[in-house]
């Protein structure tokens, strides 16, 4: 039995269907993160977590206790909030300590744990300040700090790292990321970036209108994405989605690619999912990650299965670590991954190295996985 | 160069217009000040002069010798109608009425305000809109059918005073104020408070229920600490109405001993025996408009600050 358990939520406002049955489960200790596009419902899915808002039918149970009809206070849940929500009247000890307060806990003790919360998050010389008085990554801590003095079994974090600057947001990343190894505890973090969902998580539940669209660890969703959209949705630079279609190469599957003003390039396919066949002269979609598109040096040495095919090179990007190149196939522009040191111009026919063994096939019509 | 001393020569006619500009501006200014307190300065010059010099001297001219005797005369002397005992007793009926009028009208409008933007239930706009109306409402209108309550309530306390042994107030004059000033300043205290929290960060009102806060407590702790700025322009606003009120005070209290300052005043001013002191009278009006301006003072410093920084992201 899992630590915490999401079975068939629905959640209503009026006639709109806001959450559309999510089923989710963690492990203690696990880092579940909530991703997905903004209106998908991830928000409101915390939120029926937290105990904010009340939901239609379904069940929320935390170490085997359902926890749907209890107040927020009741629910041993401690939630960081995307504006950070610290009590602007109080200083920094009096946000800390407002929650144990409340719970009527002794004064003394109180200090106790404030003292302990602001030496792992190193606030202590912040305890006496007004929020007023601190800076973005501070205030992100003394809300963490506010979370972490609880003891709570489950915490709840609302996209807490949006209104940070970008160094400060991998910092910060970073910090959380230590937080969870170190206290071990269970966390549930929405978020609609992407990177941070693929560094924090064990586990990723990508939503869309309401449905969980794929639920796994990073690498099954990164790597076996179960539909067009998480395809799409993950990954940076975004995964290469080609219209293709199947043919063959004496007597296996081959992928066809249309290219511009040359022949289409056809790509013979040595373990083709089984699915596959059934398309056989039909388009598809056919998808491959930038870094599954590479120069043949470049190319994964131990990948089993690699097919060279010369492209024309429309545009080249340099970034520093990598350098991206651009080129056309079946109508769409499609981003190849080479190394820093690649010899490569614009303008020219390149032969690419596809690693067939991490692509990945769609139905057009379903958007769904060809298995 | 000539494209450089072009726009200088066309910026210096751009100032020539812009001083006149600020001549004209300030002109205007000074005048509408001028004619706002001249009767002020006619108030308190003639308040500080004796009957002689006011009979024979100019009115706008400066006390020769200034006096507080007026002032004395007004608090403490002065006849209002048939009793001779001065104003003070008035001031402090109208204080007695107007502090809790003021506060209960004021939490009142901030918990009204809490519920219609933090506990959103079914309805909650419609319900403000309908509160609303109250600012609408001419008071006029009002007069003869709260006469009739507040005599019911009268009868009533008249009953519980035979019975219980005490009658709660109820029928008492300077409650029976409070009770209509507060009924009618709800709408007022409303509207502003639930303004104010519409823009009230939610998450904050979430954060304490997820640390345990109950209802009253996240009012208390989180709301009220935080809502300095529109507490102190509700109070302002209240103070100045229910303090300079005419008739309501003088439908249901305009005779006897609960009479408020406002009456009193026009009292002092209508007595029809004996010469009119206008010194004296001039006196009791400043005395009269004294509390409002003091809470401007007071208060007013905290009109501006804004309270809410560092709440959210800022």
């Amino acid at each position: 039995m899992a630590f915490l358990e999401i079975d068939g939520l629905r959640k209503r406002f009026g006639q709109v269907e806001i959450l559309k049955g999510i089923d989710v489960e963690l492990e203690k200790g696990g880092f579940l993160v909530l991703v997905g596009p903004s209106g998908c419902g991830k928000s409101t899915l915390l939120n029926t977590i937290a105990g904010l808002e009340t939901i239609t039918s379904g069940e929320i149970r935390v170490d085997g206790r359902a926890i749907n009809d209890l107040h927020p206070s009741k629910r041993d849940i401690a939630m960081v909030f995307q504006s950070y929500a610290l009590y602007p009247n109080m200083t920094v000890a009096g946000n800390i300590s407002f929650g144990m307060e409340m719970r009527g806990v002794p004064a003394a003790e109180r200090q106790k744990a404030i003292d302990k919360v602001a030496k792992v998050l190193q606030i202590g010389h912040l305890l006496q300040r007004k929020p007023s008085q601190l800076s973005g990554g501070q205030r992100q801590r003394v809300a963490m700090g506010r979370a972490l003095v609880r003891d709570p079994k489950l915490f709840l974090f609302d996209e807490p790292l949006s209104n940070l600057d970008a160094k400060l947001r991998v910092d910060m990343r970073i910090e959380i990321k230590r937080l969870h190894a170190t206290t071990g505890t269970t966390i549930v973090y929405v978020t609609h970036d992407q990177i941070e969902a693929m560094t924090l998580a064990t586990k990723i539940a990508v939503m869309r209108d309401g449905e969980v669209q794929q639920f796994g660890t990073p690498a099954e969703i990164y790597n076996n994405p179960s539909n067009l959209f998480v395809a799409d949705f993950m990954g940076s630079p975004a995964m290469n989605l080609i219209p293709a279609t199947i043919g063959t190469s004496g007597n296996a599957l081959s992928v066809v690619l249309q290219r511009e003003a040359r022949e289409p390039i056809n790509l013979p396919m040595a373990n083709a999912p089984a699915g596959l066949s059934a398309f056989q002269g039909k388009p598809i979609i056919f998808g491959v990650r930038p870094e599954a598109l590479t120069d043949p040096e470049g190319a994964e040495r131990n990948a089993s299965h690699i097919a060279t095919a010369d492209c024309h090179i429309e545009v080249v990007e340099p970034a520093g670590s990598d350098t991206f190149a651009v080129t056309n196939l079946g109508g769409k522009g499609v981003v190849a991954r080479l190394r820093a040191d690649a010899n490569i111009q614009p303008g020219t026919n390149t032969p690419l190295a596809f690693n067939l063994t991490k692509a990945v096939f769609f139905d057009p019509a379903t958007e769904t996985r060809i298995r | 160069m000539s494209a450089v001393t072009t726009p200088a020569h066309q910026a210096s006619g751009g100032v020539n217009v812009k001083v006149i500009n600020r001549i004209v501006i300030y002109g205007l200014l000074a005048l509408f000040a001028l004619f706002y307190l001249m009767p002020l300065f006619v108030m308190l010059v003639t308040s500080f002069k004796t009957m002689d010099e006011i009979q024979n001297g100019n009115m706008l001219a400066l006390p020769k010798a200034p006096t507080f005797d007026p002032w004395l005369k007004a608090w403490g002397e002065t006849c209002v109608g048939l009793t001779c005992a001065g104003i003070k007793g008035y001031f402090w009926n109208s204080i007695k009425m107007v502090v809790p009028a003021v506060l209960i009208s004021t939490m009142l409008g901030a918990l009204n305000g809490y519920v219609l933007t933090k506990w959103r239930f079914r309805g909650a706009t419609l319900v403000f809109g309908l509160m609303l109306f109250a600012c609408f409402i001419p008071f006029q209108s009002v007069l003869l059918p709260m006469a009739t309550i507040l005599g019911s309530l009268g009868r009533f306390g008249v009953t519980l005073q035979n019975s219980v042994g005490t009658s709660f107030g109820l029928g008492n004059p300077t409650v029976n104020l409070v009770f209509v000033h507060v009924v009618y300043g709800i709408g007022f205290t409303t509207l502003f408070f639930r303004n104010y929290y519409e823009a009230f960060p939610t998450e904050l009102v979430k954060a304490a229920q997820v640390d345990g806060a109950s209802f009253f407590q996240i009012f208390r702790r989180i709301m009220l600490p935080n809502s300095m700025p529109i507490f102190v322009v509700t109070v302002i606003y209240q103070f100045t109405n229910i303090w300079n009120d005419f008739l309501f005070a003088s439908a249901y209290a305009g005779t006897g001993d609960a009479m408020p300052m406002t009456v009193a005043l026009n009292n002092v001013v209508n007595t029809s025996t004996g010469v009119v002191e206008y010194n004296v009278n001039m006196a009791a009006a400043m005395i009269a408009a004294l509390p409002t301006l003091l809470v401007y003072v007071l208060a007013g410093r905290y009109f501006v600050r804004g309270l809410m920084a560092g709440a959210v992201k800022g």
